[in-house]
């Protein structure tokens, strides 16, 4: 009885997850200080994206930097170069978003 | 020929109470969006009136005593950015101020406007009105902070989801005064007819078309559903418990608590 209780949590608990997921879109946002990309991703009711993708391109769509986010959802890094620099989230299950980081904000 | 006059002058004085039976007051905190996606424009514009909104008729706004935006739990004071304008409706033939500022959205969440006027003298009611308005914006797909209070001696804090509503829509929220649920306050509600994109403004076929009324129950929740697209106010007024001085003579003060959401038809 047991062992069939824990099978079908087992069997379970990924289809409750996988549900939530895909009821919430996934979002990065980012800001420069002093120098820093600031990264933040999150879904919509504000929990973070832990243990994602983001990806940097510049203008040509070469690849500059990539990483994972953090528990708060963050990745930082030194901004690359000062032109609009496409940044790409790409959370479990194939979730992704994009956000352009202007050149007009990086002074 | 002293009779005429006295019964025209009470005839006139009784039509002008009664016009102000019909029309409510609004404090009214306008966003040019309340939803900013990544490619928008991220400066809005914010304006402060003080109106009757189904009718269009504007009132005279002071500087009000303080304009802020509270995001991620912390309040931001604006009110020093607030600059003059002038408005009126089609219908009135002088013209009075509102106020307006820019606002340049920085990070992602929810941000609440909120504005406490300066106190109205209504010489029709004899008394003063203060309407403490708040409005809520979304920006960059994060939908967090629409329910915190901003602690305003009285507020409505939004139990339904504040922004991406439908035409249709039921829109419940709680009314707060000093920080408590208020029971059985009356809310009245009316429909912006300058909204941005109203294609038909609303002639209303009866006096209590203009203002919809209902009342907040033993927890202060009020619920409305809205008909049309555009701007809604509600606005939940109490009484204060305090009075002003004016000409030596103590005033009685309205006290509103007015919240303002936008609503869309479904196509």
């Amino acid at each position: 009885m047991r062992r069939l209780a824990i099978l079908l949590l087992a069997v379970l608990c990924p289809l409750l997850a996988a549900t939530n997921a895909l009821a919430h879109k996934v979002n990065i946002f980012a800001y420069v200080e002093d120098g820093t990309v600031y990264t933040e991703s999150y879904f919509p009711d504000g929990r973070k994206v832990q243990g994602g993708t983001v990806e940097v391109y510049d203008a040509a769509g070469k690849k500059l930097v990539s990483g994972t986010t953090n528990e708060n959802g963050e990745f930082n890094f030194p901004l690359p170069k000062k032109e609009d620099l496409t940044i790409v989230i790409i959370a479990s299950m194939g979730h992704k978003n994009t956000f352009v980081l202007k050149r007009e904000e990086m002074e | 020929m002293k009779y005429p006059a006295t019964i025209c002058f009470a005839t006139i004085a009784l039509l002008a109470a009664a016009a102000g039976n019909a029309t409510a007051h609004f404090g009214l905190v306008l966003p040019s969006d309340d939803i900013i996606a990544q490619e928008d424009n991220t400066t809005i514009t914010v304006a402060a009136k003080f109106l009757h909104p189904l009718e269009r008729h504007y009132m005279e706004m002071e500087r009000p005593k303080r304009f802020g935006v509270l995001h991620n739990g912390k309040t931001t004071d604006l009110g020093p950015k607030l600059t003059p304008a002038k408005g009126k409706s089609p219908d009135q033939t002088q013209e009075f101020t509102w106020w307006r500022t820019d606002y340049k959205i920085r990070r992602p969440g929810d941000y609440t406007f909120f504005l406490e006027p300066t106190p109205y003298w209504e010489p029709a009611e004899d008394k003063y009105i203060i309407h403490y308005t708040k409005v809520c914006v979304n920006a960059l797909g994060l939908e967090a902070g629409w329910d915190e209070p901003v602690g305003l001696p009285t507020e409505i804090i939004p139990l339904t989801r504040p922004y991406g509503l439908w035409t249709g829509n039921l829109f419940s929220g709680q009314v707060l005064v000093d920080g408590k649920p208020a029971a059985g306050v009356e809310v009245e509600i009316e429909y912006l007819n300058e909204s941005p994109g109203n294609i038909a403004v609303i002639q209303p076929p009866a006096d209590p078309y203009v203002t919809q009324v209902v009342k907040t129950d033993a927890n202060g929740v009020f619920h409305y559903a809205m008909p049309k697209a555009g701007w809604w106010g509600f606005a939940a007024l109490t009484d204060a418990p305090w009075t002003i001085t004016r000409d030596g003579a103590p005033k009685s003060v309205e006290l509103g608590a007015v919240y303002w959401v936008r609503v869309r038809d479904m196509r």
